[in-house]
């Protein structure tokens, strides 16, 4: 059977691609680490993939604001290709900083309106910050969210969040109203029991605490969390498994995989 | 030659600004009741009003958290401080283009930080790459500062604690408070 | 030699001694008189004076900071015990301390040792891992943010420059402030606040490594009022090499390659000035700042172009710049090096600063002329600059060529081993420590005294500083620095392990990253200090699973005046101490550095930093899922202590608290020690061992606290347990403040899963341990001796708070 391919696209300061090229290969697929440079020599060379991945990291610094060189670089040299992409259904994902750009550029979370309506902002610690954190998957059990990364979760996972500037804000309560009707808000920070979550539980003081989104189609998918750093079990705090010492991370990178076979 | 500084819309926090107030009660400081912190751009090199506003609004500011306002200045990137600061920084007069800016209320104080001459500003060395990935293909100058309002009342003396003990380092950077 | 406006003739031939020294000072070229003499004598026999590119490239080249000239040069060491003296001359007191015991030791596994820009041991059969600790204290002093990020930024350019170029896996980083709570008014003129030192450091490292992409997965903080006006930086970085990528050698007629940042006036006498006590006029260009991602671009390159085989040597510009970095890989071949072809960030540059420029983020290649369309296609995809500077010749000369006219031409040889051996004598007056009168504490004292131990600044939470680093990125930090069953609840690490799955796909193996540094205790004695440091480091690292068969060792000396006999003497013994344990423990040093005149001199008033030496130890272990952390796990479980505890309370945090006068500082008892660490790690291999913690700053009461509130847990401890030793023969028995405070080396405390303590009290025969509680949640934290009529019972969050808050900036 053919292998998925998975173009991850990496620029100055990106450095979670090595991690998430592991993990989409772990999960059966064909992965390159592609510089966006290449890219640009080669527009239409993002269609021989069929995944997407924004990995994490400090593209270009950082500077000025996280991600927004590289979604405004983006956006302006292969914003065409991108959203053609996004539109033809294929899997996308943004970690951290790839969420960040993808927020900026504003393919979250609307890729056919393609302009930024909601934004990761600083912290309300105002500073970076590494750890643990539990996570709620929004699952409804009526109307579960369509998203193609999430599914097979149960109710709580718990990942690593690395991030200054993970505060999400969407542009006004209309905007937020419809992510929550779309179920497009497919990961909240919580307690340990899935209740509302204090600081540090709470890293960033994100509005309605969300830590990912997904497009209504369900295939475009940011989240600030790393699911990359959790592929096994022994890089839990704890060491724990879901299944034969793999760690929940996995199950997002093997939905997609999954998805596109 | 034109200033833009970034301001956080109303409603919004102002994280960094609420730290240095706490940084400055952290050091025995009294009488500062509010901080707010503006990243400030200083851009030289031909370039026209509009593509200041594009630059302005695609690139340096966030269309949701965040406003800015654009000031023309005489002086080029590199010449002093100083002189530039001198020319008073009334925003209310010298705002060119504002986007709904919010007009800080009375008793404020102001310090401005930016670096010497000859140390490496990596931002700005973003800046420029970024805009000309806008289309901007221009030649310019770049130079990043950092502003800081001050709500309250200090002495001059204290100000310039305030901006060499925790804003600024002399050594590398140069200051104007007032 | 002709030369034109941009490069002076020196005037040096007919010089006074007198000229000679005000030539040197003036020029900040931090020569001694008799190297000035050496240098008139060399320019004498060629009939000519030098040029200033010359003299600067002798001072940089000859710069304690790239020479190492004290620790190489001639000690005459006396030693004075009971008025007794003894001698001994050291004609290298590297080569014949901390490199000698890695020579005689002869481990194969030792794949480069103390010759590269970092040491490399074996991880598996197909890869190296290569560490490397460095220190950028002077410039953190001036510009904490800038020199601390510049800092971090040069020991991962090591990384980078260790054979044809290591993929760095992670940093470390220890640092020594001054006490955070100082008074404004008492910090001196000039200097900044210690806070602000830390807080300026802490962000430099934080910027630049998480930008880098390397997770900082182990370090320490120490406070001590020494290091108010000279900070302490020390930043670490390992990385991963293929064996067959360890070698390099440069060819005559290879093209020298440029890499990265530009050239500007940052850093411009960086390698002098690390020689040079900190005054209120420091030379402001001294200070650099870094731009981590246009490192980060030179990273992602430089693999890509090692992968290919594209070049034949690499190293880093570092201190001393091209001059440094060209000096080294033409060593042996000469080199011509055509001055204005160095991309520089601004015009204005004279020739002498351009070949010295410390400009930041540049790698120097030799590239064979058959590859030099290929790489530099590499490079500049990715958008690094990259230009050809010169080639490596056959001549064994350095040439330099500034707009056609040559403004260098000395030979390599003198440049390289020119240098005259200084002689320095060094003194260490032996003084016997005492036992301090018995320390009796009610329980409300010694409850007071563990919340005391809990929030002092060398015990308490670093969690403020660690968190603002990302050690979890390249997901490989499966050992990390804040330990809990769960992800709320989080107590100090003993050592990091780093499972390398992404560059060695299907790897079970990990890497061990620890440390131990504890400069009270050098304040005493600084043979225990060192051997102290060298303890600690396996300790840490066998705590949480590693095997001391596979250890190696680091060192990084940080001292003050090497010209004061007692300073240097000092040093002399923390080096002897090296060997002897490198030895008794049978783990060899791979790499060190040292960074002497650590001192401050303002108002006529000297401030000389207390000596420190930190030990940084890698190791691999053969099963990165077979390791544990340090909270308690179940209740029921038993606790053990393994390990003397002795009456050791000299330098210690109790010591400290209390105002307690004398105190004999923890000793080494390697054979015991070793003994016991080979046991744990037996123990570990049949999966024996849920929790282990080793024991130092605080004693037995803080580590069995941390252990419980690390885990939101309760403990019952039974103080009359702990097996004691005695130091002399007269000595009465220890107090239960004494053995709960004492910070005795070669300790661990274990949690053993009841159906298992018959099988580790197997293991652990013959050796000194015991069964000293059990994991017990319902009343709390409780330590208890019956013979003393002591209890102690505190909740774990209480404790939890106080270690927390100290730090929270």
């Amino acid at each position: 059977m053919k292998k998925a391919k998975v173009l991850i696209l990496r620029t100055a300061g990106t450095n979670c691609d090595c991690e998430t090229q592991a993990a989409f290969e772990l999960s059966g697929a064909v992965a390159e680490r592609i510089h966006i440079n290449a890219l640009i020599e080669k527009k239409d060379k993002i269609f021989e993939y069929d995944i997407l991945a924004f990995p994490g990291g400090f593209s270009y610094g950082d500077d000025i604001a996280s991600g927004k060189i590289l979604a405004n670089e983006i956006k302006n040299k292969l914003g065409d290709r991108i959203k053609k992409f996004a539109l033809s259904g294929r899997p996308i994902i943004g970690i951290c900083n790839g969420f960040q750009v993808l927020v900026k550029m504003g393919l979250l979370p609307d890729p056919e309106l393609f302009e930024q309506v909601s934004t990761l902002s600083y912290n309300d610690s105002d500073k970076f910050e590494c750890r643990w954190v539990y996570l709620k998957t929004e699952k409804k059990i009526k109307n579960e969210s369509n998203c193609v990364w999430t599914k097979n979760l149960p109710d709580i996972i718990s990942l690593p969040v690395a991030h200054g500037e993970g505060k999400f804000i969407p542009d006004d309560r209309k905007l937020l109203d419809s992510l929550n009707e779309n179920n497009q808000i497919v990961f909240r920070y919580s307690s340990k029991d899935g209740g509302k979550p204090e600081y540090p539980l709470d890293p960033n003081g994100s509005v309605d605490q969300i830590a990912g989104i997904c497009s209504t189609a369900g295939n475009v998918f940011g989240l600030m969390p790393h699911p990359e750093r959790y592929i096994f079990a022994l890089q839990h705090p704890a060491g724990e498994s879901f299944c034969r010492g793999y760690g929940w991370g996995k199950v997002i990178f093997q939905n997609a995989v999954d998805f596109v076979k | 030659m034109f200033e833009i500084e970034i301001r956080t819309k109303k409603g919004f926090k102002n994280s960094h600004g609420e730290h240095v107030l706490s940084d400055i009660s952290g050091i025995g400081i009294k009488g500062i009741t509010e901080v707010e912190y503006f990243p400030l751009y200083v851009i030289d090199g031909g370039i026209t009003s509009a593509e200041v506003g594009t630059i302005a609004l695609e690139l340096l500011s966030d269309k949701i958290t965040e406003t800015y306002i654009c000031r023309y200045k005489e002086q080029s990137v590199g010449k002093s401080l100083k002189t530039e600061s001198s020319a008073g920084i009334d925003v209310s007069e010298t705002a060119a283009c504002a986007d709904s800016a919010i007009l800080p209320h009375s008793a404020f104080f102001v310090i401005e930080v930016w670096y010497k001459k000859g140390v490496t500003d990596t931002v700005s060395e973003s800046v420029i790459k970024a805009v000309k990935d806008l289309g901007i293909e221009k030649e310019i100058k770049v130079k990043t500062g950092h502003k800081y309002y001050l709500y309250g009342k200090v002495s001059q003396a204290v100000l310039n604690d305030i901006a060499t003990k925790l804003l600024a380092n002399t050594l590398v950077q140069e200051y104007v408070a007032q | 030699m002709k030369c034109i406006t941009d490069c002076k003739i020196i005037e040096i031939l007919n010089l006074s001694d007198e000229q000679l020294i005000e030539l040197s000072r003036k020029n900040v070229l931090s020569l001694s008189l008799e190297e000035m003499k050496t240098v008139q004598n060399y320019f004498k026999k060629l009939k000519r004076n030098p040029t200033d590119v010359e003299i600067e490239t002798l001072a940089q080249t000859w710069s304690e900071h790239c020479k190492h000239k004290t620790l190489t040069g001639i000690i005459e060491y006396t030693e004075e015990k009971n008025s007794k003296k003894t001698r001994r001359i050291y004609n290298n007191l590297l080569k014949e301390t901390i490199f000698k015991a890695a020579v005689e030791l002869n481990k194969k596994w030792c794949l480069s040792v103390f010759k590269d820009n970092a040491g490399v041991i074996e991880f598996d059969s197909e890869n190296g891992i290569a560490f490397k600790v460095e220190t950028h204290n002077h410039p953190s002093a001036l510009e904490p943010y800038g020199g601390s990020a510049t800092g971090i930024g040069g020991v991962i350019r090591d990384i980078l420059g260790v054979g044809l170029g290591a993929k760095p896996l992670a940093n470390t980083d220890v640092f020594c402030f001054g006490d955070p709570d100082t008074e404004y008014s008492k910090v001196p003129e000039g200097m900044h606040h210690p806070k602000r030192i830390a807080k300026g450091v802490v962000s430099g490292v934080r910027d630049y490594g998480n930008r880098m992409g390397i997770p900082t997965v182990n370090g320490t903080v120490c406070f001590d009022d020494g290091y108010m006006a000279n900070p302490l930086v020390y930043c670490g970085t390992m990385g991963i090499i293929p064996k067959d990528k360890i070698e390099k050698k440069v060819n005559s007629g290879d093209l020298i390659l440029v890499v990265g940042g530009r050239a500007g006036r940052d850093g411009i006498h960086g390698a002098t000035f690390s020689s040079v006590q900190l005054d209120q006029e420091s030379d402001v260009s001294a200070v650099q700042i870094g731009n981590p991602i246009i490192e980060k671009k030179v990273l992602d390159t430089l693999i890509k172009a090692r992968d290919l085989n594209l070049y034949r040597s690499v190293t880093d510009c570092g201190a001393g710049g091209l001059s440094s970095a060209v000096g080294e890989l033409g060593k042996k071949t000469g080199a011509v090096v055509y001055l204005d072809r160095v991309p520089l960030k601004y015009d204005g540059l004279c020739p002498w600063e351009i070949w010295i420029s410390e400009a930041q983020e540049r790698m120097v290649f030799a590239v064979p002329p058959e590859n030099k369309e290929k790489i530099v296609e590499i490079f500049e995809r990715e958008n690094v600059e990259a230009v050809f500077i010169g080639e490596f010749t056959a001549d064994g000369k350095l040439t330099l060529i500034y707009e056609g006219d040559v403004v260098t031409n000395i030979d390599m040889e003198f440049l390289h081993n020119g240098v005259p051996k200084p002689t320095r004598p060094a003194l260490c007056k032996i003084k016997e420590e005492k036992i301090q009168k018995p320390v009796e504490m009610s329980s409300s004292e010694i409850s007071e005294a563990l919340k005391a131990s809990l929030s002092d600044l060398n015990v308490c939470s670093k969690e403020w500083i660690v968190r603002q680093y990302d050690h979890e990125v390249q997901g490989q930090t499966v050992i990390k620095p804040f330990q809990g069953n769960n992800v709320e609840v989080s107590g100090p690490g003993d050592a990091a392990i780093i499972f390398p799955y992404t560059v060695v796909r299907g790897t079970k193996k990990g890497i061990v990253l620890s440390n131990g540094i504890n400069p009270q205790y050098g304040k005493i004695n600084t043979y225990k200090m060192a051997a102290s440091a060298i303890e600690e480091a396996l300790r840490n690292a066998v705590a949480v699973g590693a095997d001391i068969e596979k250890m190696s060792l680091l060192d990084n000396f940080c001292w003050g005046n090497p010209d004061e006999p007692e300073i240097l003497g000092s040093l002399v013994r923390a080096a002897n101490a090296c060997y002897d344990m490198s030895k008794s423990f049978d783990v060899p040093f791979i790499s060190g550095k040292d960074s002497l005149h650590n001192e401050y001199s303002i108002g006529g008033k000297k401030y000389s930093i207390p000596p420190a030496l930190l030990i940084s130890a890698m190791g691999v272990i053969e099963n990165a899922a077979n390791t544990f952390t340090m909270p308690l796990k179940n209740d029921g479980d038993k606790v053990f202590v393994l390990g003397t505890t002795r009456n050791e309370l000299g330098g210690s945090v109790l010591a400290k608290i209390k105002n307690i006068k004398y105190g004999i500082v923890p000793d080494v008892h390697p054979q015991e020690s070793k003994d016991i660490m080979k046991r744990i790690y037996r123990a570990a291999s049949e999966n024996l061992i849920e929790a282990c913690h080793d024991c130092s700053e605080g004693g037995l009461v803080v580590a069995i606290s941390e252990m419980a509130f690390a885990a939101g847990k309760g403990v019952k401890i039974d103080i009359d347990a702990v097996k004691t030793g005695k130091i002399k023969s007269q000595e009465t028995e220890l107090t239960a403040a004494e053995i709960l405070f004492s910070e005795s080396n070669g300790r661990f405390v274990v949690e053993v899963k009841p159906g298992n303590e018959a099988r580790f009290g197997e293991i652990l025969e013959d050796a000194v341990f015991a069964e000293i509680g059990c994991v017990n949640s319902d009343k709390g934290i409780v330590f208890e001796s019956e013979k003393n009529k002591i209890k102690i019972q505190e909740a774990p969050e209480v404790l939890l708070n106080y270690w927390r808050s100290t730090i929270n900036w």
